[in-house]
Parts: C-alpha cells; structure tokens; sequence
C-alpha cells in the first residue's frame, strides 16, 4: 500500500484516484473525508473542536467544523451548491475520560456539529465510525474505497465502499 | 501570551514544576517504597503540530492516563500518563498484581491509578499553593486507557477549548529499579498566567 497521507490536529490533505488519507490516534477529534464521485477526489480534515471562536481558524481552518467543510469544499474547488454529489466518512468522536465531573463532550459535540454542517450541504455520510468511549485510527484507500478503522483492543474494522463511492476499480 | 513568556518566565514555570512535582514523587515513593526521580520539566507552548512531541511514546502505543481539573487561583489541567508497560509496574507494586491486557483492566486497576494520581497532583498543588499562597481544588481524576495520541489530544483539545494557545508544564519521572516512566502535565488556563507571575514578582 502506498504511503498513508495523515491528516494531524486541525489539518487538511487531499489526493485524487490515487493514494491513502488517514488519521492517527483519534480521541474526540473527528476525521471528516469528503469524496467526490466525479472527480474520484478525495480530502480530509482533521476536526478538532466544533465551532472556531478565533482568527487562528483563518490559519487552520480544518481545526473546527465551522470552517473545516468550507475549507474542503475549496480544496475539492466545488461550490456549495454542488456540495450535494460528494459522500462523506466520519470517524471518531470518542469520549475517552468517560467518568468525568464535568465534561465538554467534545467528542459528540464534534460528531453533531459535522452532521449538521453536512444536512446543510445536503451530503450523505455513507460510513460512520464514531462516538463511544475508545480512540481510532483509520486509512481510506482513494483509489480501491477501502477503509480500515483500528481501535485498541478490538478487531480492526475493514470496509470496501467503492460502490457507495462509484469507484469502479480497474481489473488487476 | 507568547510576547511575555520571556526566559525569565520560563525558567519560573519550570522550576514550579520542579518543586511541585518534587513532591510529588516523594508521595509515591512513601507510598510504593521505590525511589522515583524526577527529569528537568520542560515548558512548552502549545500548538497542534507540537502535540507528538509530547510524552515521547509511540501515538498508536496503549497507555494508562488519568485527568483532573483544576479550580481556584491557577486554574488548568492535571494529567499523568504512563505507558502501559509502565503502568503495570505500578500495579505489580501496589496491589501484586497485573492486568494481562485491556480486557482484564478492571475498577480496581483504575482506582489504583486515580490513586497514584490523586496523591500526586494533590502534592503538586500543595507545593505551589504554599510558594504562591494560591487556592487551589482539584476534582477527582477521569481515567482512560487508549492509544497515546487519543489519549493525549483528548486531554488537550478539552484544555484547549476557549484558549487561543495552551502551555504545558510537562515532569517525566522513572525509576532505577523498574522499566518504569510516568508524564505529568500540567495544562494551566493562560489567562491566568499573569496572576502567577504577579504572585512570583516577575
């Protein structure tokens, strides 16, 4: 497999028809890939807070939700109202701390704010590896829509989504 | 924040974290009858592309951490992180025995560990409330056990949320007789940093 493009806190990476995004190591932060069908482009942020509440989103926009989907519909150079045609995959969004006196539940206020923003644009998240209470780590395979989930402790999750993605893979 | 953290400041926060946690480490040692010692704290400004060089384990590897809150006068974050191997050594000493994995890390093991950082970060806060004459509580620890990267940027996303950057006051401790390394971290709000530096006349 080729080299694995990992998205870190609060970034963006892209690839088209070819190539591996990931992320490592999610715990509340939700790695949000949008994939567009036509162009078989693939980007992915690495959300880390629901809404941006300074100018730092203007340097990382892939930080918060608010203005990481902008930010990859202009990696993607799609307009908002063509939003509609890309799929999305989410993963993470883990409350890790789960005995917590007081807690922000960051983790489902990122996966909530994601499925709002995506209702939004009218795009359908066609696999979701979120929530819980456990870290995650992932790759999505442009060019096959394969996508591997890995936790801790528990069997690494494998799913082939080119036909939701309309991958048509060439024979081998 | 970054224009007035100057050497002298630095110096300041890390010389805290050598007497907080000086303490500490003495708490765990009268309480597991091994000598733990202390590395020289580093202070570091936060942002997201420095978080790996935190607590230097691999991000996939499975680690053991606690975290607290911290009200009062220097107000933040208190956590502890000890790679699983690390962990184990804690437990064969405090209660003679070990989980064989993750699926055998009962309430036991977990209140073992809030205990290890209860007592430390109670003395910690002890310490610096009796060179600041600061108020100080501290809420009872959160546990988890996951891969370091989520563990860890779970713990600071959540410190993180409100602040434009994050400061870390990180104190590895070992010792001789084990294959033993613990991380403490502490993540202070930092707006209240002034008052800090006020109290220390700096």
């Amino acid at each position: 497999m080729a080299t694995v493009k990992l998205a870190g806190m609060g970034e963006i990476v892209w690839a088209c028809g070819a190539g591996v995004l990931g992320c490592i190591g999610l715990g509340s932060c939700v790695g949000t890939l949008l994939f567009d069908p036509r162009t078989q482009m693939a980007a992915l942020a690495h959300v880390m807070l629901p809404e941006a509440h300074d100018q730092d989103a203007l340097t990382t926009p892939g930080k918060y939700a608010t203005t990481a989907l902008p930010a990859l519909l202009r990696v993607m150079d799609l307009s908002p109202a063509l939003a509609s045609r890309l799929k999305a995959i989410l993963i993470g969004g883990g409350e890790l701390f789960q005995n917590r006196s007081q807690t922000l539940r960051i983790g489902e206020r990122n996966v909530e704010k994601v499925h709002q923003l995506l209702r939004e644009l009218r795009i359908d998240v066609v696999f979701e590896h979120t929530r819980g209470s456990f870290g995650r780590s992932f790759e999505f395979d442009v060019a096959t829509g394969f996508i591997k989930v890995r936790a801790v402790g528990a069997s690494t999750v494998e799913k082939d989504l080119a036909a939701v993605l309309g991958i048509q893979r060439r024979a081998a | 924040m970054t224009t007035t953290l100057n050497d002298l400041r630095t110096d300041a926060l890390r010389e805290i974290g050598n007497i907080g946690l000086g303490g500490a480490v003495t708490a765990l040692s009268d309480l597991t009858g091994v000598l733990f010692t202390l590395e020289a704290p580093q202070v570091m400004q936060i942002d997201t592309s420095t978080l790996p060089q935190l607590c230097c384990v691999s991000p996939e590897s499975l680690v053991v951490g606690t975290v607290s809150r911290v009200n009062g006068d220097w107000p933040g974050e208190g956590a502890f992180l000890f790679p699983w191997q690390s962990a184990c050594v804690l437990w064969q000493i405090l209660v003679q025995m070990q989980p064989s994995g993750l699926e055998e890390l009962n309430e036991l093991y977990q209140s073992v560990i809030n205990e290890v950082s209860n007592i430390m970060l109670g003395n910690y806060l002890q310490a610096i409330s009796q060179m600041t004459g600061f108020t100080l509580h501290m809420e009872p620890p959160a546990f988890a056990a996951d891969m370091a990267m989520a563990v860890l940027s779970s713990i600071l996303v959540e410190a993180l949320y409100g602040q434009r950057e994050l400061l870390a006051i990180e104190t590895a401790f070992k010792t001789p007789e084990h294959e033993f390394k613990g991380y403490f971290l502490y993540l202070p709000e930092t707006g209240n940093l002034e008052k800090l530096f006020g109290v220390l006349g700096i």
